[in-house]
C-alpha cells in the first residue's frame, strides 16, 4: 500500500483548516481511511492508504479529499484550461510506447515544499499506475527552457515538440545529474537512474525522445535532460507523459493538472498530433455512471430521499443528477477507481459513514454441513489420537533432499513416497522447492527436531501430499495422505502394525500386509499395505540409514497410506 | 482399636524406653522397611509412637585410601627415602629419591604436592631437602587411614575433610529413624489391639473369591505426584480449525474442497485481478515450474472473464486499462488464497451450480511466499467464507460477521472501509484482542463486485470475508510464535502441553 509524507502545515494551508491540531488532523485523515503511520525526521506525517485513490498521492489530494468530507466543497470541480500555443507532435514512435500526453502549466509558485511535494507525487504515480514507469511515466520540464518551432497559422497551436523514436545511439544530451553529453544507449549503461531503468526498453529497437527546436531533451520512460530541469525558480511548467495506454497517462496528468491548480496554477490545454487523430489534453472529461435508486438502498440497506442522494453524492466530489429510477452520477476526471456505479454506492456510503449503519443478521436460510472427505478426515484423526498418536501438522512444501534423499529414496524408485513432484519455479528458499509427495519424510523431520523430548514419540499426520500428473486438471495430483511413526527403545514392526490393524478395524476395511521393499524401511521388516485388496500404502521398520540421517538414537517403525483406502 | 497388620506389628515390637531403628523393627517383624517406615508415620499421626531421627555420619576408604594405609602416603615414602639419601644435611637430586622411594605414575605428583605442605622439607630447582625434624611417626592422616582400616571413627573433622579431598575417603550421611512407644500407646495396647486384614491391590482374585468385602485396603499416598503420561493430542491448530468449522456448520455453511494447486485464471483472473496487479508478479507467489500451465480452461468462461477486464460490467462499466493474456491466465501456482476455491464454487465447476441462497466456508491451505517470522509462516491456513442471496446489503455483511466473530468472544467489531480489486464495497474488519484490548485487524470483507459475479454466471449478491486462522488462534490463546505449532521445527513439548482449544 502506498505511503506518502504529508507536512501537516501545508494540509492546515491547502483545506483551509487552518486551526486543527495535529491530533484532529490525524482523526480526519482516519475518517477518510488514511492510516497514519508515524511521523519522518523532518516531522511530516507518514500516511499510508489503499491503492484505489491515487488522486490523494498528495498533500494537495489529500486536503481536496478532507474538504469533501468536511463539507467545505461540494460537487465536481473542472478546472478552467486555457486554448494551447502548444502541440506535440507523434511521429515514428517505438511500437512498445506509443502513447503521450501532456499540459503546460502557467503561473506556478514553486518553493521548496510545493516542489518536494509535485516530486512526490511524480514518483507515487511511477510506481502505482505507471506500474515503475512501464506503463505510464511523467516528465516535467521548465516551460522557459524549451523553443518550439511556430507551426503554420491555423491557430490551434503555434508552437510544436515532437515525440519519436530514435536509434540508441542517434543523439546525445545531458541528463539530469549529469554533465556530460550523452545517448540514450549510454544512459542505460552509464547513469544511475539508467541503469535502473533500463530493462524497460530491452526489446526496443529504437527509444523514445521528445525534442524541441533546440533538441533532445527528454528520453522518456528514464530520464529528462538537464537543460529544462525544473527548479524553484520555475514559473511555467511543460508536463509530458508518454506509456503502453492513452487512457491511463491521461489519468496521471490529469491528476498532476489537479494538484498544480489546488496551489493556483492555470492549465493550458495541449494539443497531441497523432498521424491519424488529434486530441485536445489534459482529459478533463467528466464521466457518467447510471446508478439506479433500488440499488442504493439495497447494497447500503437503507431508505434514502433523493435530496439524501445528491447531497451524499455532492459530499464524495460527485454530482448526481435525478433520473426516472435512479442519478446520473459525474465522476470528475481524477478519480481512476470507479468502473462501475457499485463503486459511487461505496462513495454515497463512505459520505454516509458505514459505521453508522446497523448491522442486523440476513434472513437467508441454508443447511450448513462438512464434506465427505473432511468429515473423513476428522475421523481418522480422531482415531489415530485414540490410539494414542500425536496429531501433527506439517508444511506441504518441502525439498527434494527431505522428501527423497534423506529418506533413500528418488522419483523414479518403484515404492510408495516415489513420484516426480511438483516443482516451484523461483523458490524462495532451499528447503522449500518441492510439494511433498508423501508425509513420512516430515515426520523424520519433526523426530530430527524434538529429540530432547522423552520417548516415546508417537505422530501421526492426516495431511496433504501431491505429485505431478499429466491426466489431471491441473497436472497434479493431490490426495490426503495418513502417515504414522513410533519412536521408543523397543519400536517394532509389530507395534506398527498393531495400530494399523486397530484403525483398519474401526473402519471396517480388511487389512493384508504382504512382503515388500522400500528404500526407506529394512529389508524382510516392511510390507505393502493391502486395503481391500488393494495396495495402498507401506508399513515397516525405518532404515538405519534414514534413523541416524535423522540423527534420531532409537528405532522408528512407522507406515503411510491412502486416505481414502479407508472410505 | 483395630489398626492394620503391620502397625499392630510396630506396636508389638516397640518398647517405651529403648528407641528401636526401623530396620531393627523391619528384622524383627519380616515387613520391608519401606513398610514399616509407614506404619510408623502413621502411628506417631495417632500419637501412639514417636518418631525420632538422627543423622549419623559414615567414613569410608576408598580404594586408593585402603592402599595407602598398607602401603603409607606417597608423601611419607618420600620422605624416608629423602632421609635415606642425606637429605636432611644437603638436597638432593630429585628423581634418584623418587626412584628409591619406589613412586611412579600418578603418586609421584601426590607425594610432590603433599610434601611441602605437610613440612617434610623443601623442593627448589628439582632439588630435595627434608626437615630432620619432621615426625613421620605421627602424621595425623596416615594415624586417621589406620584407625579407619581397624573399623573405629575419626573425630578430627578438619583431617576426615583432607582425606575426602584428596579421595581417599568418602563421607555419607545416613538418616536414621527409630521408634518409640508413648503412653498413649502403652495405653492402647493394654486395652487391647487388633489386626485388620489390609491388602496392596484389588486383584482378580479377590474379585472373584468376594474376599474384597472382608479385607481393607492400604492407603496410598494419593497427593503424590505420578508419572508423566504423553496422551495422544489433536494439533492446537486442527483443534481451532475444528471450532471455526463448527460455528460456521451451525451458521448454516457448507464447506468447500478443492486443488491447492490451481491456475491463475482461478486465483486471480476470475477475481477481476488485472494481470498487471504488482501482486501478480510479484515474487510473493509459488508459481509453479512442474507443470508450469493448465491444459483446460473453459472457453466460455475464459472468453467472458477476459470481457470484464477489458471492458468491465454493465452498460457504463469500465474495463482494466491493462494487457490480458490468456496464456499468463493458465499458469499455474500454489493457491495464494482460498477465494480460489470460491471463484470455482460460483462458477459451479465444483459441485453443481450454486444459486441463491447458499453459504459455503472452507478453513484450508493458502500459500505465501513471505518472510518468516513469529507471525507469518509460507503456509497458513485462510478461513474463507461466503453468502449468496438476493439484495445483500452492507449491513446483512456487518450483521453476519458480528455473530461470527461474537462466538470467538470477539465483540465490538469495527469496520473501516478499504479497497480490493474484486469486492465493494470491502471492510477491514477491526477487534479488540480479549485480553490486551488492543485493536487489532481480524479479516478482510466485502461485496463481490459485478465485474466478478457476472462472468461467473452469479445471480444474485454475494458476501465474503477472509482471515487467518492462526490470527484467530492467537487472540484466542495468546500463543505467540507460530513456529511453535507449525511445521517441522514444531516443538513436540509444546504442543504436548497446549490448552485445549474448544
Amino acid at each position: 500500500m502506498p505511503v506518502v509524507d504529508i507536512d501537516p502545515d501545508e494540509l492546515r494551508r491547502l483545506t483551509g483548516h487552518r486551526s486543527k491540531d495535529d491530533d484532529e488532523l490525524r482523526q480526519d485523515l482516519f475518517g477518510l481511511g488514511i492510516e497514519y503511520e508515524g511521523e519522518t525526521e523532518d516531522g511530516d506525517f507518514k500516511l499510508e492508504f489503499e491503492a484505489d485513490r491515487l488522486d490523494r498521492l498528495s498533500v494537495e489530494g489529500i486536503a481536496r479529499s478532507l474538504r469533501y468530507h468536511a463539507g467545505d466543497d461540494r460537487g465536481v470541480d473542472i478546472p478552467d484550461t486555457n486554448a494551447p500555443e502548444w502541440a506535440i507532435d507523434v511521429t515514428d514512435v517505438p511500437a512498445d510506447r506509443p502513447y503521450v500526453t501532456g499540459a503546460v502549466i502557467r503561473g506556478v509558485d514553486l518553493d521548496a515544499d510545493a516542489l518536494d511535494s509535485l516530486i512526490q507525487l511524480q514518483e507515487k504515480l511511477h510506481a502505482t499506475m505507471g506500474r515503475k514507469r512501464a506503463k505510464g511515466a511523467i516528465g516535467i520540464h521548465d516551460l522557459a527552457m524549451l523553443k518550439g518551432d511556430t507551426v503554420d497559422g491555423d491557430g490551434t497551436a503555434a508552437r510544436s515538440l515532437t515525440y519519436t523514436g530514435i536509434d540508441p545511439d542517434g543523439d546525445t544530451f545531458v541528463p539530469l545529474d549529469d554533465d556530460a553529453e550523452r545517448t540514450p544507449a549510454d544512459v542505460l549503461t552509464e547513469h544511475p537512474t539508467g541503469e535502473t531503468y533500463a530493462d524497460l526498453l530491452a526489446d526496443h529497437d529504437t527509444y523514445p525522445a521528445i525534442y524541441d527546436d533546440i533538441g533532445l531533451f527528454s528520453f522518456p520512460p528514464v530520464i529528462n535532460g538537464r537543460r529544462t530541469e525544473v527548479t524553484t525558480d520555475s514559473r511555467e511548467l511543460f508536463v509530458e507523459l508518454t506509456g503502453t495506454d492513452q487512457w491511463t497517462i491521461d489519468r496521471m496528468c490529469a491528476i498532476i493538472c489537479y494538484a498544480l491548480d489546488a496551489r493556483g496554477a492555470t492549465i493550458e490545454d495541449v494539443t497531441v498530433d497523432y498521424p491519424d487523430r488529434e486530441l485536445h489534453r489534459p482529459d478533463f472529461a467528466v464521466r457518467t455512471k447510471h446508478v439506479s435508486h433500488d440499488r442504493i438502498e439495497t447494497l447500503l440497506g437503507v431508505e434514502f430521499t433523493t435530496e439524501a442522494v445528491v447531497d451524499l453524492a455532492e459530499r464524495a466530489g460527485l454530482d448526481a443528477t435525478p433520473t426516472d429510477d435512479g442519478y446520473d452520477v459525474e465522476i470528475p476526471p481524477y478519480r481512476v477507481d470507479v468502473r462501475h456505479p457499485v463503486d459511487v454506492v461505496d462513495d454515497l456510503g463512505r459520505a454516509y459513514d458505514f459505521n453508522d449503519l446497523t448491522p442486523r443478521y440476513p434472513d437467508v436460510n441454508t443447511i450448513g454441513g462438512r464434506t465427505e472427505s473432511s468429515r473423513l478426515e476428522r475421523s481418522v484423526r480422531q482415531a489415530l489420537v485414540g490410539l494414542g498418536f500425536e496429531d501433527l501438522l506439517n508444511f506441504n512444501m518441502t525439498s527434494e533432499a527431505e522428501n527423497f534423499d534423506r529418506m533413500r529414496l528418488t522419483p523414479d524408485h518403484d515404492a510408495v513416497g516415489a513420484a516426480q513432484p511438483a516443482t516451484i519455479a523461483e523458490p524462495y528458499s532451499q528447503d522449500f522447492t518441492i510439494l511433498r509427495t508423501w508425509a513420512l519424510p516430515s515426520l523424520a523431520m519433526v523426530l530430527e527436531t524434538n529429540t530432547h523430548h522423552a520417548y516415546p514419540q508417537d505422530l501421526a499426520e492426516v495431511g496433504f501430499a501431491a505429485h505431478a500428473d499429466g491426466d489431471t486438471q491441473t497436472g497434479v495430483a493431490e490426495r490426503r495422505t495418513v502417515a504414522a511413526v513410533l519412536a521408543r527403545n523397543d519400536a517394532s514392526y509389530e507395534d506398527a502394525k498393531a495400530r494399523l490393524q486397530a484403525l483398519c478395524d474401526e473402519f471396517a476395511v480388511a487389512l493384508e500386509t504382504p512382503p515388500t521393499t522400500h528404500p526407506s524401511f529394512i529389508d524382510g521388516r516392511a510390507a505393502t499395505i493391502e486395503i481391500d485388496g488393494q495396495p495402498a500404502g507401506v508399513i515397516g521398520e525405518l532404515h538405519p540409514g534414514v534413523i541416524v540421517e535423522h540423527d534420531v538414537e532409537v528405532p522408528v517403525a512407522g507406515f503411510e497410506f491412502e486416505l481414502d483406502a479407508l472410505r | 482399636m483395630q489398626l492394620p497388620t503391620q502397625q499392630v506389628a510396630v506396636l508389638d515390637a516397640a518398647s517405651t524406653d529403648d528407641p528401636q531403628r526401623i530396620e531393627a523393627l523391619a528384622a524383627d517383624t519380616d515387613y520391608p522397611p519401606e513398610t514399616i517406615a509407614g506404619a510408623a508415620l502413621a502411628l506417631e499421626a495417632e500419637g501412639l509412637v514417636a518418631v525420632t531421627e538422627t543423622t549419623t555420619t559414615t567414613v569410608s576408604l576408598t580404594d586408593e585410601g585402603h592402599a595407602y594405609a598398607t602401603d603409607g602416603l606417597p608423601e611419607v615414602r618420600l620422605y624416608r627415602a629423602a632421609l635415606d639419601a642425606g637429605a636432611d644435611d644437603a638436597p638432593v637430586e630429585m628423581g634418584s629419591v623418587i626412584g628409591a622411594a619406589g613412586l611412579d605414575g600418578p603418586q609421584v605428583d601426590i607425594a610432590l604436592s603433599n610434601y611441602a605442605r605437610k613440612g617434610y622439607g623443601t623442593i627448589d630447582s628439582g632439588a630435595l631437602a627434608a626437615d630432620p625434624d619432621a615426625d613421620p611417626e605421627n602424621d595425623p592422616e596416615a594415624d586417621a587411614l589406620a584407625t579407619l582400616t581397624d573399623g573405629d571413627s575419626v573425630d578430627d573433622d578438619a583431617v576426615v575433610d583432607q582425606l575426602a579431598s584428596r579421595d581417599l575417603v568418602t563421607v555419607s550421611e545416613r538418616t536414621v529413624r527409630s521408634v518409640t512407644l508413648t503412653e498413649a500407646g502403652v495405653t492402647e495396647l493394654m486395652a487391647g489391639v487388633e489386626a485388620t486384614d489390609e491388602v496392596g491391590e484389588l486383584t482378580p482374585e479377590l474379585l472373584a473369591s468376594g474376599e474384597w468385602a472382608d479385607v481393607e485396603f492400604a492407603d496410598y499416598n494419593v497427593a503424590a505426584d505420578a508419572a508423566d503420561h504423553t496422551p495422544g493430542k489433536t494439533h492446537v491448530l486442527r483443534q481451532a480449525a475444528e471450532r471455526v468449522t463448527d460455528v460456521l456448520v451451525g451458521m448454516g455453511f457448507q464447506e468447500m474442497a478443492g486443488p491447492h494447486v490451481d491456475a491463475d485464471f482461478y486465483i486471480n483472473d476470475c477475481l477481476f485481478m488485472p494481470q498487471d496487479h504488482p501482486a501478480r508478479n510479484h515474487w510473493d507467489r509459488f508459481a509453479l515450474s512442474n507443470p508450469a500451465r493448465i491444459d483446460e480452461l473453459p472457453d466460455a468462461l475464459v472468453e467472458r472473464v477476459e470481457r470484464a477486464h477489458r471492458e468491465g460490467a454493465g452498460d457504463d462499466g469500465d474495463g482494466y486499462h491493462s494487457p490480458w493474456d490468456e496464456d499468463f491466465a493458465r499458469a499455474l501456482a500454489l493457491r495464494g488464497h482460498t477465494t480460489s476455491l470460491t471463484a470455482r464454487h460460483l462458477a459451479g465447476l465444483a459441485d453443481a451450480d450454486v444459486e441463491a441462497p447458499a453459504r459455503y466456508f472452507s478453513v484450508e491451505k493458502a500459500y505465501r511466499n513471505d518472510t518468516l517470522d513469529a507471525t507469518h509462516l509460507l503456509e497458513f491456513f485462510q478461513i474463507e467464507g461466503w453468502v449468496l442471496a438476493d439484495d445483500l446489503s452492507v449491513r446483512d455483511l456487518m450483521g453476519t460477521f458480528r455473530e461470527f466473530y461474537s462466538q470467538f468472544g470477539i465483540h465490538d467489531l469495527q469496520f473501516k472501509p478499504t479497497y480490493n480489486p474484486y469486492t465493494e464495497p470491502s471492510f477491514e474488519l477491526f477487534g479488540r484482542h480479549p485480553e490486551t484490548g488492543e485493536l487489532i485487524e481480524i479479516g478482510n470483507s466485502g461485496i463481490f463486485r459485478p465485474e466478478m459475479l457476472d462472468p461467473l454466471d452469479v445471480d444474485g449478491d454475494v458476501m465474503a470475508w477472509g482471515l487467518a486462522l492462526e490470527r484467530l488462534l492467537m487472540l484466542m490463546t495468546g500463543f505467540e510464535d507460530i513456529r511453535d505449532v507449525h511445521g517441522t521445527l514444531c516443538d513436540v513439548g509444546f504442543l504436548r502441553n497446549a490448552e485445549v482449544v474448544y
